[in-house]
């Protein structure tokens, strides 16, 4: 493995990695409260969902602070060695890049969750409009009934996509090349480059 | 398949209700693709 590779530090702050398993289960709860109905299992989903809901949008608006005071986007933002290093992937060759905190595929995912997840919380938080909560009575004619079924269509849409997501991130971060990643999730410290200099054929 | 789920409102129009849950297994099914494919490439890029 490239000696750059293997240098650990903090790879992620406690604020960061407490925003992420925040960010976490509350997908967890948010799926399961939206998809055990439909596949039978008959319980009151809706407080749940909607509070977990909420939890996910203060969650996001979090991060997005933390982006904006602490780390800035420079380290997730996709560049020219990020396409090398996949083209380099797909005609299974080495290559010389520039060291990176993210790979490019980390960086993908991000963005591509990132969207769906936007997507799901702001429909979401349109839908609160059709239920009672302790701080405002339902209003469901903010928006007309087609509009609706197009929040409703863009939440279910994005819902479909969030199970695959998360499905796929389970796996990777569970292979074993990956282990000391996601032990930094959880402790904070770990390898302070995904991508060394020289870049290899781990994946 | 359905895609997209309707519903008939008080005056016999159309409206759309979201998106179909047949459509459940797709992303399972696609997640398990994905993985089959990234598993056999890592088991020959190992073997090289």
């Amino acid at each position: 493995m490239d000696s750059q590779l293997r240098e650990t530090g903090t790879r992620h702050q406690w604020p960061d990695r407490v925003f992420h398993w925040t960010m976490a289960l509350s997908v967890i709860v948010l799926c399961a409260t939206a998809f055990l109905p439909i596949l039978g299992l008959r319980f009151d989903w809706v407080p749940a969902h909607w509070i977990s809901g909420f939890v996910l949008a203060a969650a996001i608006l979090f991060h997005w602070l933390r982006v904006g005071l602490v780390h800035g986007v420079g380290e997730m933002m996709p560049g020219s060695d990020d396409l090398r290093e996949v083209l380099l992937d797909l005609r299974a060759r080495s290559g010389t890049l520039g060291p990176a905190k993210y790979d490019a595929y980390q960086k993908g995912y991000h963005w591509l969750s990132g969207l769906v997840v936007l997507v799901l919380a702001a429909t979401g938080l349109l839908m609160m409009a059709k239920i009672d909560t302790p701080w405002w009575r339902r209003d469901p004619s903010i928006l007309s009934d087609a509009q609706w079924g197009i929040v409703y269509v863009a939440h279910g849409f994005a819902s479909l996509a969030i199970i695959f997501l998360v499905i796929l991130h389970v796996y990777f971060a569970l292979l074993p090349e990956h282990w000391a990643t996601l032990k930094s999730m959880v402790r904070g410290r770990g390898p302070l480059l995904t991508r060394g200099a020289r870049h290899e054929q781990e994946h | 398949m359905e895609v997209l789920r309707y519903t008939t409102d008080v005056y016999g129009r159309k409206l759309l209700v979201g998106a179909s849950w047949d459509l459940l297994w797709v992303p399972v099914a696609l997640a398990g693709l994905a993985i089959i494919v990234h598993q056999v490439l890592r088991a020959r890029r190992r073997a090289r």
